[in-house]
């Protein structure tokens, strides 16, 4: 399992570095759907599969669509090299940001171990307690989606409208055609 | 230090993601790949939640398996936002369509040459 989980975390930056470095959009974009369907897997290895089902339908899927119609519409950056050139200021920032950031992984807690914060917290107790009963859904993640938080879910809606109108409007059309 | 990573990959994952993340944003010239760059980064932040959320022999939360269940609430919270990313998304490749028809190029030098122009 352990073996499996590296070859996945591996594969997935390799495809993060190969979108960051390939100076073909197009490349890039293929790349980048590689990254989501292994991030996918990863969700499910996780114990998450609907974050896995979401990812790789919307993330693999919508989201690369959207990437391929835009250049499409746009440009693809003709060239001899194959690599983008190394941006130093850039990476530089980058590695600061990381390195800040990897100072506080002591103080994180350890992953999967039975006294996380999130395993132990009240309230996940309470939804994998009562979703059914008060919810009728075996699904607790439905359950919290639709029912516990259908507020935020009702916001999720709205944000997706918005988006729509916005796109309508920046691109001056009446119709999505 | 190797025991901390042993048992924090994950984290680290996330931490390496986030970078590569902020070079694509930062780094690359062409505005298809900031976008890009911003979708790894929240990528990233989405594995922080997942692994956070992760239990060591513990069942999906679905309540048909045995006890102990994962966490649902950070699995909710990430579904919504990978709409939310993906609406996001969308408007800033409308944005892209835009300023291509309106500057005729998607690099980020060249925009600031052209704007400074004007």
């Amino acid at each position: 399992m352990i073996g499996l989980e590296f070859a996945l975390l591996g594969f997935v930056f390799a495809c993060a570095l190969a979108t960051a470095v390939l100076r073909d959009v197009l490349g890039s974009i293929i790349a980048f759907a590689a990254y989501s369907l292994g991030i996918a897997i990863i969700w499910v290895v996780l114990q998450a599969p609907d974050v896995g089902l979401t990812e790789a339908a919307v993330g693999a899927g919508v989201t690369t669509v959207l990437f391929l119609l835009t250049i499409t519409k746009t440009v693809r950056p003709s060239g001899e090299r194959t690599l983008e050139r190394l941006d130093l200021p850039a990476l530089g920032v980058s590695v600061v940001l990381v390195g800040v950031l990897a100072t506080t992984l002591g103080a994180l807690p350890p992953i999967g171990g039975a006294e996380t914060p999130v395993a132990t917290s009240e309230v996940t107790g309470y939804y994998l307690e009562h979703a059914y009963k008060e919810a009728g859904v075996k699904n607790a993640v439905t359950a919290v989606l639709a029912a516990y938080r259908g507020f935020d879910t009702l916001g999720e809606a709205v944000v997706v409208y918005s988006a729509g109108v916005g796109i309508l409007v920046v691109l001056q059309r009446e119709v999505f055609a | 230090m190797i025991d901390v990573i042993a048992t924090r990959y994950y984290y680290l994952a996330t931490f390496l993601l986030l970078g590569v993340g902020t070079y694509m944003m930062i780094g690359n010239r062409n505005i298809v790949k900031k976008v890009i760059g911003v979708n790894i980064f929240q990528t990233g932040i989405f594995l922080f939640f997942i692994a956070s959320a992760y239990l060591e022999g513990a069942n999906p939360p679905v309540l048909t398996t045995e006890a102990p269940h994962v966490s649902p609430l950070p699995h909710v919270l990430i579904l919504t936002a990978i709409v939310v990313g993906v609406s996001l998304t969308a408007v800033a490749l409308g944005l892209v369509v835009r300023i291509y028809d309106e500057y005729g190029t998607l690099d980020a030098d060249t925009l600031w040459e052209v704007r400074a122009d004007e």
